[in-house]
């Protein structure tokens, strides 16, 4: 199968389940359709409207892990490809790579030491 | 007609590990009970909270469903039964379950509700902690395949399987796919008892039907995922490695499931100090010593 055949098998997969999910709620609406009655909409919160708004600002308390992952998230990127040609450029990759690990590991060492690696 | 074979497969070890966590739960044995349940979601009210942000809400069911079958898409039952065998296969798999969580902060968003968006807020620290110990362990594997078609990762454990070669690797892919999962030790985001159903919690009927049935293939998605990376995929003597595969999924989506019965709920403070000063210089310590390996051992 060619590249781009298989990856109109996984858009025509995306597209399918889409359709199926759709049916499920075709067939939902068909059994019956939900009474309106008052006081059913509220969100869970035992019944009454919560006293503030919900989409207000949220304290990320884990930024300190957050910036961190940032950093790591981005040497990912460099892994994969690195080590699938890893064996076969042998040592050197590994030195390459470990300067680069040990680097970063010093970054969590340091981050760790101030005190990144909790919740603020 | 591996699209087929491939999809009834998914559906029949939902099937299955929904009997079984019937089975723990409830202490009776009801192959029924999953169809039934599945057909009393459909009859069953739907309701939709008021000023909820309505694309969020109707989208992110259909899109946990969609991401974990786009995950399982790319993993092999045998040496051809795969729907896309891709030269990024292992990436590709990340880039799917990385859209966990967008659909997870959409059922927290969308419904406008205190519990659900501390839900999916409290999802967003919990891949911080586990992101890292899903895709080090896969850079571990890739290694030793060199390649990162997962066909070719399950032939490289052809005689010796990665859950011996890097044990550590295993251990730490088998609690961040737990995690990533939100199975029991870790669901945060559903909290059930705490948070009130957390992102669950204004779903019901056909929605909340399809919540669980994309949370049980997400459970079969990254079970099939470890049996490929770690427990040597379709190799096996005597059945055929269809059924290997299989079986090895099944075990591994159980023994996931019992874990969580035995252990109680982590914080999200004390997972994310855990994988981060524990687990990830664990799995560098992983890539390193597979890399000596690699090139050690011909």
């Amino acid at each position: 199968m060619s590249i781009l055949e298989q990856y109109g098998l996984l858009l025509a997969l995306v597209l399918g389940i889409a359709a199926t999910v759709l049916a499920l709620f075709g067939i939902a609406r068909a059994m019956g359709p939900t009474r309106r009655e008052p006081g059913k909409d509220v969100p869970a919160s035992s019944g009454v409207l919560s006293r503030d708004p919900v989409w207000g600002r949220y304290h990320a308390r884990y930024y300190g892990y957050a910036l961190l992952f940032l950093a790591f998230d981005m040497e990912m990127a460099f892994m994969y490809p690195w080590a699938v040609v890893y064996r076969e450029v042998g040592l050197v990759a590994l030195y390459d790579m470990g300067v680069f690990l040990a680097i970063l590991f010093l970054g969590l060492l340091y981050g760790w030491s101030q005190g990144a690696l909790r919740r603020q | 007609m591996n699209f087929v074979i491939v999809l009834l497969a998914l559906l029949g070890s939902v099937w299955l590990l929904a009997v079984v966590e019937g089975w723990t739960t409830t202490g009776r044995l009801r192959p029924a009970a999953p169809l039934l349940s599945g057909l009393a979601h459909l009859g069953r009210e739907s309701i939709v909270p008021r000023t909820p942000d309505r694309v969020f809400f109707e989208t992110a069911p259909v899109l946990l469903l969609i991401v974990a079958v786009l995950g399982a898409a790319v993993l092999p039952l045998a040496p051809t039964l795969v729907i896309a065998d891709l030269a990024t296969g292992a990436l590709f798999i990340n880039a799917a379950l990385a859209y966990v969580l967008v659909a997870l902060i959409m059922a927290g968003w969308g419904p406008n509700g205190a519990y659900a968006m501390i839900g999916g807020w409290r999802f967003l620290g919990q891949l911080i902690a586990y992101a890292m110990l899903i895709v080090m362990p896969i850079t571990a594997v890739a290694m030793r395949a060199e390649s990162l078609v997962t066909t070719v990762i399950v032939g490289s454990q052809d005689g010796l399987w990665n859950i011996v070669y890097q044990p550590l690797g295993f251990v730490l892919f088998f609690i961040a796919a737990m995690a990533l999962a939100f199975r029991a030790p870790f669901d945060l985001p559903t909290a059930p008892g705490e948070l009130g159903g957390g992102v669950d919690a204004e779903y019901t009927g056909v929605r909340l039907g399809v919540l669980r049935l994309a949370r049980l293939t997400l459970v079969i998605t990254l079970a099939s995922a470890t049996t490929v990376f770690y427990l040597g995929g379709w190799h096996g003597p005597l059945l055929p490695p269809w059924a290997w595969s299989l079986i090895k999924t099944l075990a591994v989506a159980v023994s996931m499931l019992l874990a969580g019965r035995y252990l109680p709920r982590i914080r999200e403070a004390d997972l994310m100090r855990w994988c981060w000063t524990l687990g990830i210089p664990l799995a560098l310590l992983n890539i390193i010593v597979v890399g000596l390996l690699v090139l050690v051992v011909p």
